[in-house]
């Protein structure tokens, strides 16, 4: 086995199929990805084609049907605290204030009063919402409290965070600042992100290696590297879109997503 | 112009002295029998009687207290003792139960004998609590619990099963144990629920506490408006119904406004 890093993410021929009244309907093909430790990997693809799935078995709410995932050399079990989810509806608990939420990863592990509310703080200052601390999140609105999400995960700290299409509700106003802030966070933190999303644009603009995923049952079909959100990279937005390099990944994107496949292998008989 | 609260007040107290006029009127012109209905004077007369320590009949120096020897006061506070004591029981009961069979294969089995319970009119049992606990309290405090534990454990049922998932793998991603995940998810995110059933259980074992103490009920409120009945003393009777009325929408309100502090994202979130 080659330098296995302690925080890659790897995902060794897995495929996934679900019961659906009786039948086994396959929704993974067969995935192979190793995402490298600082990473910002983008999945893109139609809506159904396992995309979430993929997403949902690297966090460990459920086990392939076949294949393993592993973080580092250990495999995927279940939830664990390496792994931050930010899922596409913001779960926050309403019955804690928006700090109380974002301090929990720390108050589960018996950190001190005093530890998590510096904790909290810093986390909401870094996106944006420290006048709001003591708002129950159903007073925010819905980018607010996608924000809150983001700082809760990343108050725990965690290795590496996945990311379901957190903005896919959002307005393209909001959208866009959260983009933004997205890659200065990740940018000053360099965590790990898999980032999922359904927008072709999304998706170029934000990774730093982009994947496309086919329709259901969904394989990996397209995998590029992509320099636009890189660190250093301190062009303003606008710019970037407008680069030749970035309208032709783009383009790439947009057919690959588009391409229908024959299902040729993946009909069951 | 008057708000819609005013209005709304206003509108209340009008049909409130149209329907005390309209009762003093066919009890005043005698339009009914006075051994049928008395009229509102003569009911509030009976209603400070059974408050205070009178005369055993007009002129006799030999005083009573009250009712059956108990203020009227005492008698709807041992009534509400004992749905106290029943309802106490089925929370303690209700709750943890409802969680384990909402979370397990138990709910499965379980579930059937719960719905007979709870189908049944608690009164068709109360003869076999009499044969097995005796004609006192316990067998009126047994059938309150059972009247009550049943509602409390089917709400906690579905509020348990009303979790979303992603709620739980959010706190499991954040690095929470499993019962860790039940302290802080899976309770906050059922007691919604449990309130409401709570606030059946009490409506429930209110109606069955006024029928049970027809057998051997005093002191108790029930008791003694059935006694009162039998004594032909319909003054009293209709004193102890609009207690009886009254006190049951008063715990009720109450209980409305304790689930409104306990639980104000309900419908929010």
């Amino acid at each position: 086995m080659s330098s296995t890093h302690e925080h890659e993410v790897e995902v060794a021929g897995v495929r996934h199929s679900f019961r659906v009244q009786g039948r086994q309907v396959p929704a993974l093909d067969r995935i192979d990805l190793t995402i490298q430790p600082g990473e910002l990997v983008t999945l893109a693809g139609p809506s159904g084609c396992g995309k979430t799935t993929l997403l949902r078995l690297v966090a460990g709410f459920m086990q392939p049907s076949e294949g393993a995932v592993r973080v580092g050399t250990r495999p995927v079990r279940g939830p664990g605290i390496e792994r931050g989810v930010v899922f596409q509806q913001p779960t926050l608990f309403p019955w804690l204030s928006v700090q109380r939420n974002v301090e929990l990863g720390p108050r589960l592990r018996g950190r001190s009063k005093q530890e998590r509310a510096e904790t909290a703080h810093r986390y909401l200052e870094l996106v944006g919402l420290s006048d709001v601390a003591g708002h129950r999140p159903y007073e925010l609105s819905g980018g607010m409290q996608q924000r809150a999400q983001i700082a809760r995960v990343l108050a725990n700290d965690p290795e590496i965070v996945l990311m379901d299409e957190p903005f896919g509700a959002l307005d393209a106003l909001t959208r866009e600042r959260l983009q933004n802030e997205l890659l200065e966070i990740w940018r000053a933190t360099g965590k790990t992100i898999l980032f999922i999303t359904h927008s072709v644009d999304e998706a170029v603009f934000l990774g730093s290696r982009v994947l496309v995923m086919s329709p259901r049952p969904g394989r990996i079909v397209l995998d590029e590297p992509a320099v636009f959100g890189t660190p250093g990279h301190l062009v303003p937005p606008e710019e970037i879109r407008a680069l030749p390099d970035y309208v032709d990944l783009r383009e790439r994107v947009r057919v690959a997503i588009q391409q229908r496949e024959p299902a040729a292998g993946g009909a069951p008989a | 112009m008057l708000n819609q609260g005013a209005r709304r007040a206003v509108l209340h107290a009008t049909s409130l002295l149209g329907f005390l006029l309209l009762w003093w009127l066919v009890t005043h012109f005698e339009l009914v029998r006075p051994l049928f209905l008395r009229g509102p004077g003569e009911v509030w007369d009976a209603f400070v009687r059974a408050n205070t320590d009178h005369p055993i009949s007009a002129g006799s120096d030999r005083m009573v207290r009250g009712e059956q020897n108990y203020y009227l006061w005492e008698h709807l506070l041992a009534s509400l003792q004992r749905i106290a004591i029943g309802v106490g029981g089925g929370i303690v009961v209700g709750v943890p139960l409802g969680l384990v069979m909402g979370t397990t294969w138990l709910g499965t089995l379980l579930e059937p004998y719960l719905n007979f319970l709870r189908s049944l009119p608690p009164l068709a049992y109360i003869g076999l609590l009499i044969v097995w606990f005796g004609i006192g309290d316990t067998s009126k405090i047994w059938l309150l619990f059972l009247a009550a534990f049943p509602p409390i454990t089917m709400a906690t049922i579905s509020g348990v099963r009303g979790v979303r998932d992603d709620q739980v793998n959010a706190v499991l991603s954040l690095g929470a144990s499993r019962r860790q995940a039940l302290t802080t998810v899976m309770l906050p995110a059922t007691l919604p629920e449990v309130l409401t059933g709570i606030r059946v259980a009490v409506g429930f074992a209110w109606t069955t506490v006024v029928a049970a103490e027809i057998a051997n009920g005093i002191p108790g409120i029930g008791g003694l408006a059935y006694l009162a009945g039998q004594q032909l003393q319909t003054a009293l009777v209709l004193a102890c119904i609009l207690v009886i009325g009254l006190s049951a929408i008063a715990l009720d309100l109450g209980l409305k406004s304790l689930e409104k502090a306990l639980v104000p994202w309900r419908g929010k979130a």
